[in-house]
């Protein structure tokens, strides 16, 4: 049970909001949970659900990695929610568990098989929080070799809006409802 | 939330009660959230404010100076014009 109750499906009535709530369920991220969460607090649903969305399943990006790297830092932030979920596209894409976990814990074991590229972005994402000063100009110009400044973006921006959503669910004692 | 994460337990859910409603609750907490994913990523990035408090518009080099490592109180800035 979270700290905060999230409110009855039935009682959320933007048609917007239960269009997105459709897509998550697809996506199998996040479940209803989160949406009925936020919908507490409406002005801010449906731009925070859009975005999470967005930012996971969409953009030029291999969903895959960012399924992996959503997933690492969940983990790093705690929360049993996020870190339970699993997009159901990366799964119909050949991602597995045990592809998951050697994303998350032995990413740059380079018999592993990660890219260059992938261990980059991995690295991104378990640097952002645990020590930003090492995303420093030297990083940056690495990441330059194997991705554009557009897809850096994507990448930063996603890393950024779904850990601050993890710890807010973090926060709220949230875990899956299935 | 970003420093003591486990301190937001039951009883500090209980003390926000007493001044916020639920609703208001999780306003906070999703604005808490992405703040603090945003800021830590826009820190990486090294990029400044294009004005000063007095409405100047100023290069990054300018911005740094004033905002980066070490950056003046916007109080002090007002309270020196």
């Amino acid at each position: 049970m979270t700290y905060i109750a999230p409110l009855p499906k039935e009682a959320i009535a933007d048609p917007e909001l239960r269009g997105l709530m459709a897509e998550a369920e697809a996506l199998g991220v996040p479940d209803d949970l989160f949406p009925r969460i936020l919908a507490r607090a409406p002005e801010q649903a449906v731009p925070l659900m859009r975005a999470l969305i967005m930012s996971h399943a969409q953009g030029n990006v291999d969903h895959r990695l960012k399924e992996i790297m959503r997933i690492l830092l969940a983990r790093f932030a705690n929360d049993k929610y996020f870190a339970s979920l699993r997009s159901a596209k990366a799964r119909a894409m050949g991602l597995t568990e045990q592809r998951i976990d050697e994303g998350c814990f032995a990413y740059e074991d380079d018999a592993k098989g990660f890219s260059a590229a992938e261990k980059c972005a991995l690295r991104y994402a378990d640097l952002m929080f645990l020590d930003a000063n090492q995303l420093d100009k030297s990083f940056y110009d690495e990441m330059k070799r194997y991705w554009s400044e557009a897809q850096i973006m994507e990448l930063g921006a996603f890393i950024a809006f779904h850990y601050g959503m993890q710890m807010f669910m973090r926060s709220l004692g949230a875990v899956p409802l299935a | 939330m970003s420093v003591n994460p486990d301190a937001v337990d039951a009883a500090f859910f209980d003390e926000l009660r007493r001044h916020y409603s639920d609703d208001e609750i999780v306003e906070l907490g999703a604005f808490i959230g992405f703040n603090l994913g945003y800021h830590t990523f826009f820190g990486t990035l090294k990029f400044y404010p294009l004005f000063l408090p007095d409405g100047r518009l100023v290069s990054q080099a300018e911005s740094e100076k004033f905002y980066g490592a070490a950056p003046v109180s916007l109080g002090k800035a007002e309270a020196a014009e």
